[in-house]
């Protein structure tokens, strides 16, 4: 990234005065970094349902324990039809076509946790979705240490991490996004609340999902049999590692709002070429 | 604003549309070479480190999980199982100076350890048995290997319906560990039927399938490529990895 530029930027008085202006905002290693991980996250979101099929259900335990199942799929005949159910805590959602029984990338419906739109690879195939999920795991360690690596090189980090006047910052910042006040409070790159999100994704999210990932391994559990524990065990860490994507997906979900509404095209464009131009929505970044 | 909402969903109902030859094509395509190659690193960077976390007699799953291909049915099998495995005979051989054939008492006199470990399947679940046999590496000392020897390949007694007959393989690091084991006790009473009697392999630092059952014979060899489809086990064959740490 540039110097002169940064562009979720600026107390909003100057970035109003510069509406229209064209500012480098992402740099190459950012860039590259952004889309690395989301084609890495797609894959792995992919392919570890598609491995979370071939046995369906998450245990608070460190063995398979029913009696701690938190979360499990169930396909049944009722009246003589196939119904696929989802039960958390014990509770039994009726979610026949969508999970418990689904498409099975066959051309039918059969009793499956997620359907093959969801998995990679589409049919039931936990051997290649095992491959696909540890080379994209390594993919996203990579790019992500490589981008906190760099990023604390430069002093990137600085600008990212919360501070604690941020966290004072957050309800302001908040009644700013809901548009019941008018200015958002002053902040330097990132707004507080970008901040937030960014450090628990980055610095939570990422890390915790690649943890909790290597304990699911027996090596991995020999070799470091503390990280297991901390987790709570093997079936637990499972637990984790599917909660964790889960709300990887939450935040997706919230990114990809507000990169639709804060001007996609130039929110786009300053991800793919670095380019961003100023504008009323400054300060309201993705 | 709904345009743009348009545009995005066109966009990923097209992709889903895809999806299906887009994925069936980089499975099999000229990238797989690329996602196997994880396996090495894998290996170099995990490898076999420490052990494996033993439990308690608390801890113990008394209704073990029976998981693979069927219990053997053949004949052969069914008067080993009737005569109490009497005539039951582990053969070592291949690569090794002094090749052995083991009755059940002999492996019981070779050496002892009792473990109780978890069981690790590779489909995601877990199960907690005690497990008492005798080290591998201890039988394997006794083969003494020939220096070109690498892997000791466990030829078993169980086939699928095409009759392809299970195998596995650990290189002679893995089965120097001392946690790793043929096991002759499950739970205090000798391996039933389904739990792979009267010897399977138990490493608790690999993935299940790696822990072979109902073992006939260990085959001390320099190279997997010759056995079976060449991938080193019956699993491996089709497509799952020779390191099973992770």
């Amino acid at each position: 990234m540039t110097t002169e530029a940064h562009a979720g930027p600026l107390p909003r008085a100057a970035a109003r005065e510069d509406a229209g202006r064209r500012v480098y905002r992402h740099g190459i290693l950012a860039r590259t970094a952004h889309w690395g991980w989301t084609l890495a996250i797609l894959v792995l979101v992919m392919s570890g349902l598609q491995i979370f099929n071939a046995a369906p259900y998450l245990d608070a335990s460190d063995k398979s324990n029913p009696a701690r199942r938190v979360l499990a799929f169930d396909a049944q005949r009722v009246d003589g039809h196939p119904a696929g159910y989802t039960i958390v805590f014990g509770h039994r959602i009726p979610t026949t076509h969508l999970f418990g029984y689904a498409d099975d990338g066959m051309g039918e419906e059969s009793p499956r946790a997620f359907p093959a739109w969801l998995t990679l690879p589409g049919p039931q195939d936990l051997a290649d979705g095992r491959r696909w999920h540890l080379f994209f795991a390594w993919l996203l360690f990579l790019a992500w240490a490589a981008y906190v690596v760099s990023a604390g090189v430069r002093g990137k980090l600085r600008e990212l991490v919360m501070r604690p006047e941020d966290f004072r910052k957050l309800w302001p910042m908040q009644l700013y996004y809901l548009r019941l006040r008018k200015e958002p409070p002053p902040h330097g790159t990132y707004n507080p609340l970008q901040k937030l999100t960014y450090n628990v994704v980055v610095f939570v999210f990422f890390p915790l999902l690649i943890l909790t990932g290597l304990t699911l391994s027996p090596a991995v559990d020999a070799a470091l049999p503390w990280l297991t524990a901390l987790f709570g065990g093997r079936q637990f860490a499972r637990t984790w590692h599917f909660t964790l994507m889960v709300l990887l997906l939450g935040y997706f979900a919230t990114h990809l709002t507000l990169v639709l509404t804060t001007g996609f095209w130039n929110n786009m464009r300053s991800m793919i070429t670095g380019w961003f131009v100023l504008g009323k929505h400054d300060g309201v970044g993705p | 604003m709904k345009r743009r909402l348009f545009v995005a969903s066109s966009l990923s109902a097209l992709g889903l549309a895809g999806c299906g030859q887009v994925k069936e094509s980089l499975t099999n395509g000229p990238f797989r070479g690329v996602l196997l190659s994880t396996e090495n690193l894998n290996h170099a960077v995990i490898g076999t480190h420490g052990l494996a976390r033993e439990y308690r007699d608390a801890d113990v799953d008394r209704q073990f999980r029976v998981n693979g291909l069927d219990t053997p049915s053949d004949a052969a099998y069914t008067a080993l199982a009737r005569g109490g495995f009497r005539d039951y005979r582990l053969v070592v051989d291949g690569l090794a100076d002094r090749p052995q054939k083991l009755s059940l008492a002999e492996l019981r006199a070779a050496g002892e350890r009792t473990q109780i470990t978890r069981h690790d399947c590779v489909e995601g679940w877990s199960a907690i048995g005690k497990w008492r046999g005798v080290p591998l590496g201890t039988i394997v000392t006794m083969a003494q290997p020939k220096r070109s020897a690498r892997y000791c390949v466990f030829h078993c007694l169980d086939a699928d319906q095409s009759g392809q007959r299970y195998y596995e393989s650990l290189d002679l690091k893995q089965a120097a560990h001392p946690q790793t084991i043929l096991a002759l006790d499950l739970n205090d009473a000798p391996l039933d039927l389904d739990h792979g009697a009267p010897v399977r392999l138990k490493i608790p630092t690999q993935l299940g399938y790696k822990s072979a059952k109902w073992v006939a014979r260990i085959e001390l060899v320099a190279e997997l490529k010759p056995l079976g489809g060449g991938a080193g086990g019956y699993w491996e064959d089709q497509g799952y990895e020779w390191y099973a740490g992770i």
